[in-house]
C-alpha cells in the first residue's frame, strides 16, 4: 500500500533511510539540504527510488534540485 | 516499439573473459574517502570490479573468450560466416575492431565483419542482429562478441570484460522473442563528450573540472547524470519486460531466470521490486564485477547460472538497458549449449 498521507515526520523518517545518513541527524521540515554532507547525487538516487516505491510518483533529479528544504522534498509527494 | 521473432537460429554456446587485476572499491581508494566509498558501496552492490592490464583492451577478452568457445565447440573455423562486435571500447576509432579480429581469430575472408556501437544494452540488440541475418539465410554459424572497457581506478560502477556468443542456423531451433527500444532525447545521461567529430580534442580538455559533487573530473572521462539513468531505467524497464512477455505469449512464472543488465543495485532491485520476481530467478553480480556494460548479462550467465544452463532447458529472459538511451530485451531457450567456465586473462 502506498503511503500518499505520510506525515511530514513519517516522511522524514523515509528520507533518512533513502539518503542513508552515516551518522544520526536530526532532520526537520526546515532542515537546509545544503547543510546535509550526504546530500549528493547518491542520495537523489535514494531518494528518486524512494518516491517512486513508497509513492507511486516518478521525481526527476532536477525535481530535487529545485529544493532547498527537506519540506520542499515533502512538497514533491503532491 | 519494435517487436520481433527469430526463427531458425540457436544459441550454440557463450564464453566470458575477464581481466585477472581486481580492484576494490573500499581497498583501493584513498583512505580520507573510505567511510563516503563504504556508503557508495553499500548502495550500489559494487565492492570488487575487474580491470584491464596497461596492455589489454576489450578485444584481447573477446579474443580470449572466443578461443576458448570455438575450441569447447569444436567448430572448424571456416564455417564461421559472421562475426559482430558490441562494444564502445573500439581498439581505435577506424577501422572496426570486428575486423581486426576476424583476422586475428584466423576467420576467412568471406566473413561478414562489422562492428555496432552500443554499451549497457548491447546483447539483445546484437543477438538481434545476427539472428536476423542468419535467419534470412547464407550463415551457418557466427560468432557475437560483446563488451568493454570501462573501468577507471578513480570512480567505483564500471568492471571490464568481453564475451563471445555462437549462434548456429538449425530448422529446429526454438523462436527468440526480441522487444528493442530507443530514446536518443536522453543521449546525454551517458556521454563521452570530448573525442569525436562533434568536439574533437583539444588543449581545454587537459584541465579538469570540478563537478557538484566536488570531485575534479576530466572532460575525457565518462559523464554519467545518475538520477536520469536510474529514472529511465526504473521507469522504462519493467514496463518492457512486461510487453516482451506478452508478446511472447509467456507466462511470467514460465521464465527460468530474468538476468537484467548490472547497472547498480539501487536500479536492479527497483527492477526486480517492480515486476514481483523471487531474488532467485534474478541473478546478480554486481558485488564482485560490477557494471560490464554491454557484458553483463553474459557474465552473470556464466557466474551464476552456468551449471543450471548445462543441466537442461532453460527459458531465459535478457535485459539490457543504459546509453543512448537505449534498451532491450529477449527470451531465448537454450539447451544442449556449451557455457566454459569464467576465463580470466
Amino acid at each position: 500500500m502506498k503511503a500518499a498521507m505520510d506525515t511530514l515526520e513519517q516522511f522524514v523518517e523515509k528520507f533518512k533511510n533513502a539518503v542513508d545518513f552515516q551518522d544520526e541527524v536530526q532532520l526537520t521540515g526546515d532542515t537546509n539540504l545544503k547543510t546535509l554532507a550526504e546530500w549528493d547525487s547518491l542520495a537523489a538516487l535514494g531518494v528518486i527510488i524512494m518516491f517512486d516505491m513508497e509513492y507511486d510518483k516518478a521525481i526527476a533529479g532536477k525535481d530535487l534540485a529545485g529544493c532547498q528544504l527537506v519540506s520542499d522534498v515533502y512538497k514533491l509527494i503532491g | 516499439m519494435a517487436q520481433a521473432i527469430i526463427r531458425n537460429v540457436r544459441y550454440a554456446g557463450m564464453a566470458t573473459c575477464v581481466p585477472r587485476r581486481i580492484l576494490s572499491n573500499l581497498k583501493d581508494c584513498p583512505p580520507q574517502i573510505r567511510s563516503a566509498r563504504e556508503r557508495i558501496v553499500r548502495n550500489i552492490g559494487i565492492e570488487t570490479r575487474r580491470i584491464c592490464s596497461e596492455w589489454q583492451n576489450f578485444s584481447d577478452l573477446a579474443f580470449d573468450a572466443a578461443e576458448r568457445l570455438l575450441a569447447d565447440l569444436n567448430w572448424d573455423r571456416d564455417e564461421i560466416d559472421a562475426l559482430i562486435v558490441v562494444t564502445q571500447s573500439p581498439d581505435y576509432l577506424i577501422p572496426a575492431t570486428a575486423i581486426i579480429l576476424q583476422d586475428r581469430l584466423g576467420l576467412k575472408s568471406t566473413t561478414i565483419a562489422f562492428d555496432i556501437n552500443l554499451g549497457c544494452s548491447a546483447y539483445a540488440f546484437g543477438l538481434h542482429v545476427l539472428g536476423s541475418m542468419m535467419a534470412a539465410g547464407g550463415i551457418g554459424k557466427a560468432l557475437l562478441l560483446v563488451g568493454d572497457k570501462a573501468a577507471s581506478v578513480i570512480e567505483p560502477l564500471f568492471s571490464d570484460a568481453g564475451t563471445a556468443t555462437a549462434l548456429e542456423y538449425d530448422p529446429d531451433a526454438p523462436p527468440m522473442y526480441f522487444d528493442l527500444n530507443s530514446d536518443g532525447s536522453g543521449y546525454q545521461a551517458i556521454m563521452l563528450p570530448a573525442g569525436g567529430h562533434r568536439e574533437p580534442f583539444g588543449l581545454q580538455h587537459a584541465v579538469p573540472v570540478k563537478d557538484d559533487d566536488g570531485i575534479w573530473r576530466s572532460p575525457t572521462a565518462l559523464m554519467l547524470d545518475g538520477p536520469a539513468v536510474l529514472s529511465f531505467s526504473t521507469q522504462r524497464v519493467p514496463s518492457a519486460v512486461r510487453s516482451l512477455l506478452e508478446f511472447a505469449q509467456c507466462p511470467i512464472g514460465d521464465v527460468d531466470y530474468f538476468i537484467f543488465h548490472q547497472a547498480n543495485k539501487m536500479i536492479n532491485e527497483t527492477i526486480r521490486k517492480k515486476l514481483g520476481l523471487e531474488p532467485d530467478k534474478v541473478p546478480c553480480t554486481l558485488h564482485d564485477f560490477g557494471n560490464t556494460s554491454g557484458a553483463s548479462i553474459p557474465v552473470t550467465m556464466t557466474v551464476r547460472i552456468r551449471e543450471a544452463l548445462l543441466g537442461g532447458k532453460k527459458k531465459v529472459l535478457m535485459s539490457g538497458f543504459g546509453i543512448g538511451l537505449s534498451w532491450g530485451g529477449c527470451i531465448v531457450d537454450i539447451e544442449d549449449a556449451v557455457f566454459p567456465e569464467l576465463i580470466e586473462s
